[in-house]
């Protein structure tokens, strides 16, 4: 059978099981286009306001399913657009597949309209990258693509297709391969670390989201149980278990828990799931891993004594690990290191106000969202406002940029994850300003008919960048103070979403009991711009050093 | 530092040293030689790759090449 490279797409893309994909048309597409027109019937285009939000929808796509999400766009400013979110889904090892045109062949290495060197520009936040020069190379390339993405530790994969090859055909037994090589590993020997288990006295399980991307939360759990042991988090990894389950002990890192701090500082073994040990989790490197053991288990043998040194250190995906490892492992009781990390979490009950603080709002949120509500999250202090005050009760229901920390991800990311659930109410804790990087998909929201609840929790400042330079820049406020007069609500109605501005904590409920089902809810609500996000370990600090009281400003 | 010298069998593909040389300027290492052949009848090409770094610059560079899927071996010849 003869296809154009364009058809070749389409097909390819079916047979890899995509049914919804994200992008923005332009020249260097138009034949692929002309494909998604004929078979609107089996692939549902999303058209996005925005590249950039495109990825981030085709991101938070993937991370609801755990399967690829696919985004197109044009050549030149079409693919430079995609950048950050591509930066953004490698960094947090998600799974996407990225097609962009180019000018045609000849043109290539010209400087011609909207030619652009797209491979080079991602060859270092992509986890490959495919150049492609002929429609026989299409079919393969894209099913490499699709295997690249979910092989062992996820990741981008971008596959540039130059306009003429798009145009031209190919019969199928032209077809050829790309070359590329894959690495099976077997399961390693796990007797050193059952012993090491069973002689530590009080081990903590450091969790982070490769728990989440390989699904093994429920393994996560019964090995919490089996070894007797508390369990802490990166904030990737967050959700893996309910916020109210007694053996969590809450984030840790630069904006962890105090309660992790404890557990952290008594602990004296740590068994590590799926965490890259980033400075932004383990702050000091060295002071994290004094007098404790180390076992460290990740997909990714790049990881392993990369940022901390490890006693043992396994490479394999988590669920075929842990699976693995609790076929043998000995059930074990530390009544005393229980009873400690008890007495610690009672220590660190909030305390009781009725105003609209953020202490109150989260939870006042969750209140009206279901259990397996997906929560998206900007990056700021509401970020970390969400990870310590809402009670999570789903693994896998946060989506939040952790590795690059992105302002804008989260409409995007609300927008694809909606998709992925069949337009299910997806929640937004948003930034004033985070939402002004990305607010033009409100558009999107509202032409897909998305019950978005979009809570902006407006300071009225970059309040995380505020709070660092209240506390280490002598209160010099250079550019956080926005000053500006938007808004929120009237521009939610001119997209034609709803919108409300919320002053009071009774004026939040009254807003959520009445959310419209087919559109956007924006919730304006107006915070403090001298609330902070506590605790907090100043950078390149240790637990020791943690902040957690408002002192002295 | 010492210098140190990489031998690595790659697909032998247009793009293949801009995946290679990424992961050194990833690194900020400087590459102070490199050779690069295709291997006889296949579609293969073997590269020598000299530069200087400690043990720990070492292997982690190792360990990212062998995350590169046009990479298909990587060895350190030198030092051995
Ligand atoms: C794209 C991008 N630019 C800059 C930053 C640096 N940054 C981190 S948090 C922050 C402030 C965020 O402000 P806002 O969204 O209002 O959240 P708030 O901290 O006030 O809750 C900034 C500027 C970033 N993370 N991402
Ligand atoms: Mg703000």
């Amino acid at each position: 059978m003869v296809r154009t490279g364009a058809n070749i797409v389409i097909e390819s893309l079916c047979r890899n099981g995509t049914e919804t994909l994200f992008g923005y048309p332009g020249g260097a597409v138009l034949p692929i286009y002309e494909e998604l027109y004929r078979n609107s019937y089996r692939l549902r285009h999303i058209l996005c306001a925005h590249e950039q939000n495109a990825v981030h929808a085709a991101d938070g796509y993937a991370r609801t399913t755990g399967r690829p999400g696919v985004v197109i766009a044009t050549s030149g400013p079409g693919a430079a657009n995609l950048v950050t979110g591509i930066a953004t889904a490698g960094l947090d090892s998600v799974p996407l597949v990225v097609i962009t045109g180019n000018v045609s062949v000849p043109l290539l290495g010209k400087d011609s309209f909207q030619e652009l060197d797209i491979t080079s520009v991602t060859r270092g936040i992509t986890k490959h990258n495919f150049a492609v020069n002929s429609p026989c190379e299409l079919s393969r390339v894209i099913d490499a693509a699709f295997h690249i993405a979910l092989d062992g530790r996820p990741g981008p994969v971008l596959i540039d297709i130059p306009k003429n090859v798009q145009n031209e055909s190919c019969q199928e037994e032209d077809e050829s391969s790309p070359l590329y090589f894959t690495r099976k590993r077997p399961l390693p020997a796990l007797d050193a670390l059952i012993r090491m288990l069973c002689e530590s006295s009080r081990p903590l399980i450091y969790s982070g989201g490769g728990i989440i991307s390989g699904r093994a939360w429920g393994e996560l759990e019964e090995l919490a149980n089996r070894i007797d042991a508390p369990v802490v988090f990166s904030m990737m990894g967050l959700t893996a278990m309910r916020s109210s389950h007694p053996r969590n002990g809450g984030m840790c890192g630069m904006h962890g828990t105090a309660l992790s701090a404890e557990l952290l500082k008594k602990c004296d073994l740590i068994l590590a799931l799926g965490v890259r040990f980033s400075d932004r989790a383990s702050g000091n490197c060295e002071k994290f891993r004094e007098g404790k053991k180390i076992i460290h288990i990740d997909i990714d043998p790049s990881e392993i004594n990369k940022n901390v040194s490890a006693d043992i250190g396994i490479t394999g995906s988590l669920k075929s690990v842990l699976t693995e490892l609790l076929k043998t492992l000995p059930r074990q009781s530390r009544p005393e290191w229980q009873q400690f990390h008890k007495s610690i979490k009672l220590k660190n009950v909030p305390a009781e106000i009725k105003t609209l603080v953020p202490e109150n709002l989260f939870p006042a949120v969750a209140k009206y969202c279901d259990e397996d509500c997906v929560i998206v999250t900007d990056v700021g202090q509401h970020q970390i406002w969400t990870m310590h005050y809402y009670p999570f009760k789903t693994p896998g229901s946060l989506l939040t940029s952790g590795g690059l920390g992105t302002m804008g991800y989260g409409l995007g990311a609300a927008i694809g994850s909606s998709v992925a659930r069949g337009g299910k109410r997806t929640l937004l804790f948003t930034g004033d300003g985070s939402f002004g990087m990305s607010l033009q998909e409100l558009a999107t929201a509202v032409s897909q008919k998305l019950p978005l609840l979009i809570i902006i929790c407006n300071n009225g400042v970059l309040g995380m960048v505020r709070q660092w330079q209240t506390m280490f820049y002598d209160q010099h406020y250079s550019h956080t103070t926005l000053n500006r007069q938007t808004d929120f609500p009237a521009l939610a109605r001119a997209f034609g979403a709803e919108g409300k501005k919320i002053t009071t904590l009774e004026e939040l409920d009254s807003a959520l009991q009445d959310l419209a089902p087919d559109r956007p809810t924006v919730l304006d609500c107006r915070l403090d711009k001298d609330e902070w996000a506590l605790p907090i370990i100043p950078p390149g600090g240790s637990i020791e050093e943690m902040i957690t009281e408002k002192k002295g400003i | 530092m010492e210098k140190f010298t990489v031998e690595l069998t790659a697909a032998n593909s247009c793009g293949v040293l801009h995946h290679i040389s990424g992961v050194y300027a990833k690194c900020r290492i400087n590459i102070d030689a490199l050779t690069f052949a295709p291997e006889a009848e296949s579609e293969l090409a073997v590269m020598q790759v000299t530069s200087k770094g400690n043990e720990s610059v070492r292997t982690h560079l190792l360990k990212l090449l062998l995350k590169l899927y046009d990479v298909k071996s990587v060895t350190l010849t030198q030092p051995k």
